[in-house]
């Protein structure tokens, strides 16, 4: 009887996610299946077209190119932020003057809305007036402006961005695991002789392992998903060189606004191309997910 | 026991929070919409003093420009309307298309709300539009003009024109003349000319000869080459209205000069990446020779971004100095009244009022928009804001008609332009390919029964006569 009535408990606490789940997650989901075999404008009539949507999705250039965009964002973004993140946090874990003051300055970024963050990188890196080739003139370390948003480096200015907003959620984490690992652990290690350096690489790490395991996948799905910043800054452009997988589903669900020319909205292929890049990001994280295990288990 | 009852007063506390918040989630696109509904810039201008019989209605535009004075509209109706009537107008600014979507999915459409040019058709054919030929007067039919896919759809009326928008080349007098330029392109290779010897004499300063707002290619080239294309007798979208076909190959030697003058050098560095805002700073701060743009500008020099320069606008430039087709004269509709409307009649009254010649002369003579309607144009003043003279219509400003909308696979022809702009290819290659794309999507939209069209031999663009 105890059983049952803790059975029903946690069944009554988890109905209200449930119901959200299944009103805001699986019947959207259900939609765009349906809607991935159809041509479909939002309005007007649902035309089965069966598998043409995926068939028309293998020849899109324009696609397969924002994929590869997609990886070189996250790659480049990762690559940066996992061990900077790891870096600031073990500094910031020490018994430091005002750690807590630089704690809420690195984390700052992550509570700015990210359209406005876009906004104001656009005020630092335009090429025209922006501030910071202005400061790179004036100490004379450039000669001519540098075309930051431009078709050659657009991609590691968002990047550059995208580090800035990562850093302070991906160190909280990090804090807070490091603030898991006692301090007797160290001491010992102090005690048998080990330096601060075979101790961040013979403790501090090993016993991070489960943090900086989920903290990595997360930092993965983030980066293949984001897009809001680049939306704001660059729109994709120019010519495509900062167009990532969900921006390009983005505006077949929501075209741009041109002048004059009517511009339909394509809820069907939209939907195909939604899934896939939602596929191609499942693949990836479980990916990683086997790998870690396997070498956690190697461990 | 004291545990037990701990725990069971806190999970029903937990529940009925949980079931707050589920609640308040379920409802969260409701109250969205509802929120929205309220007005965003009415500071109790609009809505009179509480009655319960009034009859509400509900009017959203998308109009930023003109808000105070439509607000003193709107406030004036509220409060003389003899029919009790009480409007209340929302702005919304951002995502205008969107919003309306969202409200017509969801149950909360406005009851009459501002329509465009590349709105309009798509509204009817979701259903959102009421037509309004048994509600208009024998006057109202005899003052406002006829647009075939503008304002009249399949033979009815869901709009009427207030005002239009011309296009214009907008130039820095003060850059012409210190480059020695007499007066502003009249075809393409004056432009590139231009274009470099500002360049030459501003480039110290930091000025350029021209610059467009790539951040879109689309916003970009369909103020730009689109003008350049109609004024030299081509569809600015592409579309032939005498073959009822695409043919972009009237854009080569438009797109060409824009490379030109990018390769040259002549262009503000970074426009790549630009919006237009950041481009008509640029060009009040004196910064930019001349760019393409609608006739908006004036407004914008005057209250937006105050400009420091003597500037003016002029005809744009054709391909070969000669005029060959119409210059676009974008409008033809304004306030629609929504089907799902419960209240039509109170709104067609508010519409019938914002119709008003008195209204409409003061939206012209304030300088919000170029009346596209003969009986207002013919005795309003002009505009009072600096630069309009250079945009007001002259007889080769005129519609186009509707180019057909079609759905593309591959890349657009405003980014594949842009692209050729930035690198090398081979134009006449890519504008072949772009004409076979959009002729398949033609064929395909045809096929389907979304779009009809009409080979018109005997099309004229430089008599195409709205006025």
């Amino acid at each position: 009887m105890n059983k049952a009535r803790q059975m029903g408990f946690s069944y009554l606490f988890l109905f209200p996610s449930l119901l959200l789940t299944v009103v805001l997650g699986i019947y959207p989901l259900g939609w765009a299946i349906r809607y991935m075999f159809y041509d479909y404008k939002g309005y007007g009539e649902a035309r089965f077209t069966g598998l043409y949507n995926f068939r028309r999705l293998l020849a899109d250039t324009q696609y397969w190119d924002s994929v590869v965009n997609t990886f070189i964002y996250a790659g480049g973004k990762l690559i940066v932020t996992i061990p900077l993140c790891l870096l600031l946090a073990v500094i910031l874990n020490q018994k430091l003057k005002g750690r807590n003051l630089l704690r809420a300055i690195y984390f700052m970024p992550t509570i700015i809305s990210s359209a406005v963050m876009a906004v104001v990188f656009f005020i630092i890196f335009n090429s025209y007036n922006g501030v910071l080739n202005q400061y790179l003139l004036k100490f004379h370390i450039i000669s001519e402006r540098i075309d930051w948003l431009g078709p050659k480096n657009a991609m590691m200015t968002t990047i550059i961005i995208a580090i800035w907003g990562a850093v302070g959620n991906y160190m909280l984490l990090f804090l807070a695991g490091l603030q898991n690992i006692p301090n007797d652990v160290y001491e010992s290690a102090s005690l048998d002789g080990a330096n601060k350096r075979q101790q961040f690489w013979y403790l501090t790490i090993p016993m991070l392992g489960p943090v900086l395991q989920i903290v990595i996948m997360l930092a993965i799905i983030n980066s293949l998903k984001g897009y809001e910043t680049i939306m704001v800054l660059t729109e994709g452009g120019p010519i495509g060189k900062t167009e990532v997988m969900y921006l390009y589903v983005y505006k077949l669900f929501f075209p741009t606004p041109s002048s004059g020319a009517v511009v339909d909205q394509q809820f069907g292929y939209g939907s195909a191309v939604g899934f896939t890049t939602a596929v191609i990001v499942g693949i990836i994280t479980l990916v990683y997910h086997v790998l870690s295990n396997r070498m956690n288990k190697m461990q | 026991m004291y545990k037990k009852i701990g725990t069971v007063v806190l999970s029903s506390f937990l529940a009925v929070s949980l079931a707050a918040c589920g609640s308040t989630n379920n409802n969260s696109p409701g109250t969205e919409s509802g929120a929205s509904n309220k007005p965003v810039e009415t500071d109790g201008a609009t809505t009179p003093a509480k009655n319960d019989k009034k009859t509400k209605i509900v009017y959203w535009t998308g109009d930023r420009h003109d808000m105070d004075y439509i607000k003193e509209v709107v406030q004036s109706f509220n409060e003389t309307n003899p029919g009790n009537i009480e409007v209340e107008m929302v702005v919304k600014t951002d995502d205008y298309d969107q919003a309306i979507d969202l409200a017509f999915a969801s149950g909360q459409a406005p009851d009459l709300f501002r329509v465009k040019e590349n709105t309009i058709k798509t509204y009817v054919t979701k259903g959102y539009l009421a037509p309004i030929d048994g509600l208009m007067t024998e006057q109202m039919k005899q003052q406002f003009p006829v647009i075939q896919d503008f304002n009249q759809i399949d033979g009815k009326m869901y709009s009427l024109p207030n005002y239009g928008s011309t296009l214009r080349l907008v130039y820095n007098k003060d850059l012409f003349a210190k480059a020695g330029i007499a007066a502003p392109p009249t075809s393409l290779a004056e432009m590139v000319d231009a274009a470099k010897k500002i360049t030459e004499v501003g480039k110290a300063d930091g000025a350029y000869g021209f610059a467009q707002n790539f951040k879109n290619a689309d916003s970009a080239f369909g103020r730009s080459a689109r003008v350049i294309a109609e004024v030299s007798g081509y569809g600015g979208f592409g579309y032939d209205f005498k073959t009822g076909r695409f043919d972009f190959a009237g854009f080569k030697e438009i797109i060409q000069s824009f490379k030109q003058m990018y390769d040259d050098g002549s262009t503000l560095p970074g426009m790549e990446s630009l919006d237009i805002d950041p481009l008509r700073a640029q060009f009040a701060e004196g910064k930019l020779g001349m760019y393409i743009s609608f006739s908006s500008e004036p407004g914008v020099y005057k209250n937006q971004f105050p400009a420091k320069i003597d500037w003016a606008a002029a005809p744009v430039p054709t391909i070969d100095g000669t005029v060959k087709g119409a210059s676009s004269f974008l409008g033809g509709q304004w306030l629609a009244l929504s089907s799902s409307s419960k209240n039509q009649e109170a709104a067609w009254k508010f519409m019938e009022y914002m119709y008003g010649d008195e209204i409409l002369k003061t939206y012209h003579e304030k300088g919000f928009g170029i009346s596209m309607v003969p009986s207002i144009s013919a005795v309003a003043a002009k505009p009072d804001i600096n630069g309009i003279e250079g945009f007001l219509p002259n007889d080769n400003d005129a519609t186009w008609p509707l180019s057909p909308a079609v759905t593309i696979e591959g890349i657009k022809y405003n980014d594949a332009f842009f692209k050729y702009m930035l690198g090398d290819g081979d134009l006449d290659a890519i504008i072949q390919d772009l004409n076979k794309r959009y002729n398949a999507a033609l064929d395909k939209a045809i096929a389907s029964g979304d779009v009809t069209t009409v080979a018109k031999p005997d099309f004229d663009p430089t008599k195409l006569g709205a006025n």
